[in-house]
């Protein structure tokens, strides 16, 4: 511990001391700002929650992530375009499955798809499971592209072995948009 | 000044008080943010004010000059300037804060509790709370007696 004294008033007050010695201030705050900014990308860079440096921010491209570590967006299992995901639907191929809350997907949802809501994926999962064999083709989307929860289910749903899982990332706002069946 | 309002802020548990005070509710607020980057660089992306090429880089830096400058306040490190980055950190969140509320804008605060499920969080109170901070931290720049438990100062 320095001695008390280094923490003593001079004759001044502190407005006159921060105006009088401007460099002093500055190469305090110099020091402070520079040990954050060491430690924040050294901790970033080793921790397993870290981010990139630059994230992608632009919904033009996909669904918006910083770009972690343990980041769960996975670009190629994504559907870029309403368009292509109403050819889908339209085949009769793929279940589309609801990754919003249980109030949302009441008040509007694609029509025929199925409720799952990330939050209480392991409430209903059992009863999923039961009703569709790993085998099936799963389309699962949100509220659109700053929304992850539907990459959050398709991560969920292929850990338990389905494989067939696409994400719509413009979701039920993209869907409605385009004049789509809802229900 | 009254007499016994010039007693009391020169009082040097005072000071330490409103020292701790301010330290610990930075070191707290950093804390959820540094556990979850992600969640906060999106928190960032919510206020629609920053450049995407920034985002991240605040989301990274930020919590840690939280952190930093707040145990600065609390051992007593230069408390001077890390009163006065905070000050200036809490004029930004003011600022933010205040261009969302009057455009209209809902996001998630990010203050404290980090939830995405929330993101229409009423931020009067949060102005309000942070106008307090920075009283706070203007006392502790402009305090003049000595600290008490202060590691290095002036």
């Amino acid at each position: 511990m320095i001695p008390a004294a280094n923490c003593q008033s001079n004759h001044y007050n502190s407005l006159q001391v921060c105006l009088d010695q401007p460099m002093k201030t500055v190469k305090e705050i110099g020091i402070i700002l520079g040990l954050s900014i060491g430690v924040a990308l050294a901790v970033n860079y080793f921790s397993p929650s870290g981010i990139a440096l630059v994230g992608q921010w632009a919904t033009s491209q996909g669904v918006v992530t910083a770009k972690g570590k343990n980041d769960i967006v996975i670009e190629g299992i994504e559907i870029g375009t309403v368009d292509l995901a109403r050819k889908m639907y339209a085949s009769g191929d793929y279940i589309f499955v609801d990754a919003r809350s249980a109030e949302d997907y009441e008040k509007g949802h694609i029509k025929g798809a199925l409720s799952l809501p990330v939050g209480q994926f392991e409430d209903r999962i059992a009863a999923f499971l039961e009703r569709y064999p790993l085998e099936v083709s799963i389309v699962t989307y949100c509220s659109g592209r700053t929304c992850e929860d539907s990459h959050h289910l398709a991560e969920y749903l292929m850990e338990l072995g389905y494989d067939k899982i696409s994400v719509f990332i413009d979701g039920f706002p993209g869907w409605e948009t385009e004049g789509h069946p809802v229900e | 000044m009254n007499k016994f309002v010039k007693k009391f802020l020169d009082n040097r548990w005072i000071e330490l008080a409103a020292r701790w005070l301010l330290g610990a509710t930075f070191i707290y607020a950093s804390y959820s943010k540094i556990l979850a980057p992600a969640v906060f660089a999106k928190i960032i992306y919510g206020y629609a004010l920053f450049p995407a090429i920034l985002i991240n880089l605040l989301a990274i830096v930020l919590p840690f000059v939280e952190l930093v400058a707040g145990l600065a306040l609390i051992v007593g490190f230069y408390p001077r300037s890390a009163a006065l980055i905070i000050n200036a950190m809490l004029v930004a969140f003011i600022v933010s804060l205040s261009i969302n509320i009057i455009r209209g804008h809902e996001f998630d605060c990010g203050c404290f509790a980090l939830s995405t499920d929330n993101p229409s969080t009423f931020s009067g109170p949060l102005l309000i709370r942070d106008l307090f901070y920075l009283a706070l931290g203007g006392y502790i720049f402009l305090y003049r007696n000595s600290r008490r438990l202060c590691l290095y100062s002036n």
